[in-house]
């Protein structure tokens, strides 16, 4: 009988539930898993604000029995067949981490089965890894909470570069909100349609510090010139060179435009240092086409590759914990009910990548 | 809310300074739609809708326990939100009393 796990992740306003199946047969790139479901519901709030802790983990609370009927119905599985419930330990939101816990650890003491605690951002590459079939690609993790260029070296997935800051999709994020543009879908997603209407550059400050990044800065001049556009205030910026003035839309496209720019600096960078020539971006800001665009002729120069996924696997999801904590259980990993406390803080390279020997 | 002798009847205890201990009524109306678990208050007044309320209780014994735990959970709160507010008062009134006497002693009065 084939593995099978049920993943829970809640770390930020995604609730994703998924179950995953692995062939019994070892671990390797050519025996695949199979994604049997991956349900997810997101929390929303009203244009011009973000999520609150309280709220977020009120949403997950209230629909997370929901999803996990509908994940094992939408896979034809039952909880007798399952090898073990994985969950996201962390990094993320307190109050939402925790809803999605004690459901793991529900659910894990019914139905008798083992808890895998699992790295948020390693569900991230492992999943990114699956889909795509890359090998061993430079990750580009670009998402509402994290912003990091990682490779991977002896059984760690290692850090090269990062924000010192907020992440990239928090800075598009916090813009939305600045331009009271609607949260739904999402609002990098309608902040990413806005900028394709866009047609003049406003030069933005470009803030790449060796192989990190710094995007507060660029944030705050950027709602500094759209409360100036908004408010009707002079501005030399705000006139384009034929004397006509700059849209949002043109402010959207800049902000894009130089954001993306600072990370391709730094991901082509850490391709040329660890020799590689794929690249693969994961994260919610990894769906975005004109990121994909710019580390694609990126790659192209070097000969190389990028490889993305849409938006059922870029955006937070269940399958991507079922998967790295499948893997995980496959390798002798189990976390006890005194070990799966859940975490903030939790940095992708604390994690040993024990079902990788390359 | 139909009553069974195996009924699934929650309780809680705080100790500390002071000791409580938190029970349920079985015979009183009990609901999933808590006075302390709805959206927050500044969601609500940013206009907010609530799509969120988690589901009603059935009338099994797990669903009861669902609506029990929703009335405890919402005892404890009120409880500790109230400590945390006379323990705020308190700590604000020796302040305010560490100034007055600060004060005095500058004066020498």
């Amino acid at each position: 009988m084939p593995y099978y796990s049920l993943g829970l992740e809640g770390s930020a306003n995604k609730l994703g539930v998924g179950v995953i199946e692995h062939p019994l047969e070892k671990i390797a790139a050519y025996n695949q898993a199979n994604v049997l479901s991956n349900v997810r519901d997101t929390y929303v709030t009203p244009p011009g604000e973000g999520f609150l802790p309280r709220d977020t983990a009120r949403h997950h609370r209230n629909w997370v029995v929901r999803l996990i009927k509908q994940a094992l119905k939408e896979a034809n599985i039952r909880p007798d067949q399952l090898d073990c419930i994985c969950f996201t330990q962390g990094p993320g939101m307190g109050a939402p981490l925790q809803s999605v816990v004690i459901a793991a650890r529900t659910i894990a003491q019914m139905w008798d089965l083992p808890l895998v605690g699992v790295n948020h951002c390693i569900g991230h590459i492992e999943m990114g890894r699956e889909i795509t079939g890359a090998t061993n690609p430079v990750v580009l993790y670009v998402s509402g909470g994290n912003t990091q260029v990682i490779a991977y070296s002896r059984q760690r997935y290692r850090i090269f570069g990062e924000t010192l800051d907020i992440a990239v999709g928090n800075c598009l994020d916090r813009f939305a909100r600045t331009l009271r543009i609607p949260n739904a879908p999402s609002p990098g997603y309608n902040i990413e349609q806005l900028a394709k209407k866009g047609r003049h550059l406003v030069e933005l400050p470009y803030t790449v510090k060796g192989m990190d990044l710094s995007m507060s800065g660029i944030l705050e001049y950027v709602d500094s010139l759209a409360h100036d556009l908004f408010q009707g205030k002079k501005n030399k910026q705000l006139i384009r060179a034929d004397g006509s003035k700059v849209t949002v839309e043109d402010l959207c496209f800049s902000l894009q435009e130089c954001i993306f720019a600072m990370l391709v600096e730094i991901t082509e960078r850490a391709m040329a240092h660890v020799g590689s020539r794929e690249v693969l971006i994961v994260g919610g800001v990894g769906c975005n086409e004109r990121l994909q665009e710019m580390m694609g002729l990126m790659a192209k120069d070097r000969n190389g590759s990028i490889y993305a996924t849409d938006e059922r696997f870029c955006i937070d999801n269940g399958i991507m914990i079922a998967h790295a904590g499948l893997l995980a259980y496959r390798t002798g990993t189990r976390t006890t009910l005194e070990q799966s406390v859940c975490t903030q803080r939790f940095r992708t390279d604390e994690v040993f990548v024990s079902w990788r020997e390359d | 809310m139909t009553e069974d002798t195996n009924e699934l009847l929650p309780t809680a205890e705080y100790s500390g300074p002071v000791f409580k201990r938190f029970e349920v009524d079985p015979s009183k109306p009990h609901s999933t739609s808590g006075r302390t678990n709805g959206p927050s208050d500044y969601v609500l007044a940013a206009g907010a809708v609530d799509r969120d309320a988690p589901t009603e209780a059935k009338d099994t014994r797990i669903g009861r326990l669902r609506a029990y735990i929703t009335t405890l959970q919402d005892e404890v709160n009120e409880f500790l939100t109230e400590r945390m507010k006379s323990k705020g008062e308190e700590e604000r009134q020796d302040l305010v009393n560490s100034e007055e006497e600060e004060d005095e002693d500058q004066t020498g009065v």
